[in-house]
């Protein structure tokens, strides 16, 4: 809070950005609006909600905007101070490297390390839990959901699972 | 007697073994994700979800249910054991339930709690069989107008409650209602939105949009922090409370009723403010306001009744009119949806059987709560001492495989994890998830009706003001947009924003 004292001009303010980020998505709304067509107001378009509600968007961001200008805001830093920040992106890199191995390698052999990884990454635990709940839980899993559920887990190239 | 022979009807449909499995399912993992710190109702009921597909519409949407109020009367044991809240609705029973346990007075505030609990959601079921079926005959009146102006209401309302900026809250729910049109036009048929993806012609899901951004997004703000379990080691007795207990209690636990059903009921209301609602109600009107936050009992009693009576009476505006008024509710239409079929005015009268079934089973599955949980307890404790490092892998792989088996589609699990980081940035710098998700939900009925009562009344823009329930409606939300910026109302909700983020 003690950067909001300091109401100058901050390039890191993150209140500046969310709402630069709130304008831009506002004016990409109201764009595919005008693209789709507004119809008239008797028989409104496919894009009359959207375009309206562009407008409304880049109205409540750019409040935003004046109000981080006008009254300051914590930097992008001060949003993670005494946090575990690393933990999280740890977490993130594993989730998006598993969404790129889900459909080559198939449920088992993406969810296996995945669940490994989480258990050891963040707060580790010891290798001899962590193995066999890495293990048996996706295993598991995927007995219940295929042998009793009859759903059928991605197999991946190697039709595993 | 028309309401007592439907009540039998409900009766007859809850009492199936297969309803009393589901309805049991619902209110023990209900009460599971209560116990449970960092997993909530909504993660739990999302993750769900697919699982209601398998069953029934009544079975899937009494154990949908049954979760919700689960959680609530679940949340107070970590809240009092823990010091922890096990879901938000719970935040205010930490205060004075934990300094009960500590003074050795765990039992009674559990026992105050689960009968308190009971009580509300006795109360608040027999309002909702009598408030319900009325409603709905009022509401079978309502044009695409009325629908328009409620939901921008619910909107408002819950905008309006979310902590932090208001206009990052009306931003957040500009952005649901954008996500919520995605896809097909219901008119024209024209893609929106879809960016030549076939699996976006359907829409985004809410399955992984609401498992994104409160399941996932959720397990990695708690990753940051270190979860630390101040749990009470001594042996829980005396879990009936003596009289003294009881003389102390019926009152905040009545008015909690009362105030956590009117509040329940509203658009955008819920179990979070009620239960504030009550603490602070309570606190004024004890002669010894001291003792509020040291131990005091009906710091318990208060809060978790009307909590509970909120659960209950949430159900109304989305069974009598088919809005939700808050996320939760949001989920239990879109378990609806899944099924076919719209809640609203008409259910009660065209599917008597699912509507009375519900209500029937609601009661049951607060029996069950009552007459198993209080035994319980000790595995609950038990429970509370599973690590959160073994616990949230465990959670995204749940939340991974509920998202995939709801569509069989690997593309929903990527939107998932998409929203998950999504949700957690929004989380970090102060933008809130939950207008967003009533947004998404609404987004398209609101659209619908919005063009509806347009091509209706011929363009003319005059037809939500000239109806008198579109009015006040509109009224009512032009009133709290504008609120905050008068700097009396603006501290007033500041306050309230304040209570909630504790």
């Amino acid at each position: 809070m003690s950067d909001q004292s300091n109401v100058k001009f901050r390039l890191n303010n993150s209140e500046l950005w969310g709402g630069l980020i709130g304008l831009a998505l506002g004016g990409f709304v109201i764009w595919s609006g005008l693209k789709l067509k507004l119809g008239t107001i008797n028989d409104p378009g496919s894009g009359f909600v959207l375009f309206y509600t562009g407008i409304l968007m880049c109205l409540f961001a750019a409040s935003i905007i004046i109000a981080a200008l006008t009254e300051g805001g914590p930097t992008f830093g001060s949003r993670w101070v005494n946090t575990r920040w690393t933990k999280p992106l740890l977490v993130i890199v594993c989730l998006v490297a598993f969404s790129f191995a889900l459909n080559p390698l198939g449920f088992l052999l993406s969810a296996i390390p995945l669940m490994l990884l989480l258990l050891r990454v963040v707060d580790p635990v010891r290798w001899p839990l962590a193995v066999p709940i890495a293990l048996l839980v996706p295993l598991g899993m995927w007995w219940i959901l295929k042998r009793l559920l009859l759903i059928q887990l991605p197999s991946g190239i190697f039709e595993i699972g | 007697m028309d309401t007592l022979v439907n009540v039998a009807h409900g009766l007859g449909v809850a009492l199936q073994p297969v309803n009393l499995i589901y309805c049991f399912v619902g209110v023990f993992i209900g009460t599971l994700v209560g116990v449970l710190p960092g997993i909530g109702p909504i993660s739990a009921m999302s993750l769900l979800l697919p699982i209601t597909l398998s069953g029934t519409p009544e079975s899937g949407i009494i154990m949908m249910a049954g979760i919700y109020y689960g959680s609530m009367y679940g949340g107070s044991t970590t809240s009092i054991l823990v010091n922890i809240p096990g879901e938000a609705a719970s935040v205010v029973t930490c205060i004075d339930g934990h300094q009960m346990a500590k003074q050795g007075r765990a039992g009674p505030a559990l026992g105050i709690s689960a009968f308190g609990s009971f009580f509300a959601g006795t109360f608040a079921l027999i309002a909702l069989m009598l408030v319900a079926p009325k409603l709905a005959s009022v509401a079978i009146a309502f044009g695409p107008a009325e629908y328009f102006s409620l939901m921008v209401l619910g909107l408002v309302v819950l905008t309006f409650l979310t902590q932090g900026s208001m206009a990052k809250a009306l931003l957040m729910a500009c952005i649901g209602v954008v996500l919520g049109v995605v896809g097909l036009d219901s008119i024209t048929a024209q893609p929106r939105l879809t960016f030549g993806r076939i699996e976006l012609i359907d829409g985004i899901g809410l399955v992984p949009v609401v498992m994104g951004l409160f399941g996932v997004a959720e397990v990695l703000l708690n990753t940051e922090q270190v979860i630390k379990r101040d749990i009470i080691n001594t042996r829980i007795t005396h879990l009936l409370p003596s009289r003294e207990d009881w003389k102390a209690s019926a009152g905040p636990m009545s008015r909690g009723t009362v105030l956590g059903f009117f509040l329940g009921t509203l658009p955008g209301g819920g179990a979070v403010i009620s239960s504030f609602a009550s603490y602070a109600l309570e606190k004024r009107l004890s002669k010894t306001p001291e003792r509020f936050g040291n131990g005091a009992i009906e710091g318990v009693a208060g809060p978790e009744a009307a909590n509970n009576a909120a659960a209950g009476g949430a159900f109304i505006p989305l069974m009598t009119l088919g809005i939700p008024p808050n996320v939760v509710m949001a989920l239990l239409l879109g378990a609806f949806v899944i099924h076919g079929l719209q809640p609203g005015p008409l259910m009660i009268t065209q599917n008597p059987g699912l509507f009375w079934g519900i209500v029937a089973s609601m009661y049951i599955g607060n029996l069950m709560l009552l007459v198993l949980n209080l035994p319980m307890i000790g595995m609950w404790v038990q429970l509370l001492k599973l690590p959160y490092n073994i616990l949230f892998p465990l959670i995204i792989l749940f939340t991974i495989i509920g998202v995939y088996c709801s569509s069989n589609n690997v593309f929903d699990v990527y939107v998932m994890i998409a929203f998950g980081v999504i949700g957690y940035f929004m989380r970090k710098l102060g933008y809130e998830p939950a207008p967003l998700v009533l947004a998404f939900v609404l987004g398209p009925m609101l659209e619908n009706n919005l063009r509806k009562s347009l091509i209706l009344s011929q363009g003319d823009l005059m037809t939500f003001v000239q109806r008198p329930i579109s009015a006040v409606c509109l009224a009512f939300a032009l009133m709290l947009l504008v609120a905050p910026l008068l700097p009396a109302l603006r501290k007033k909700r500041e306050l309230v924003a304040l209570d909630e983020e504790v």
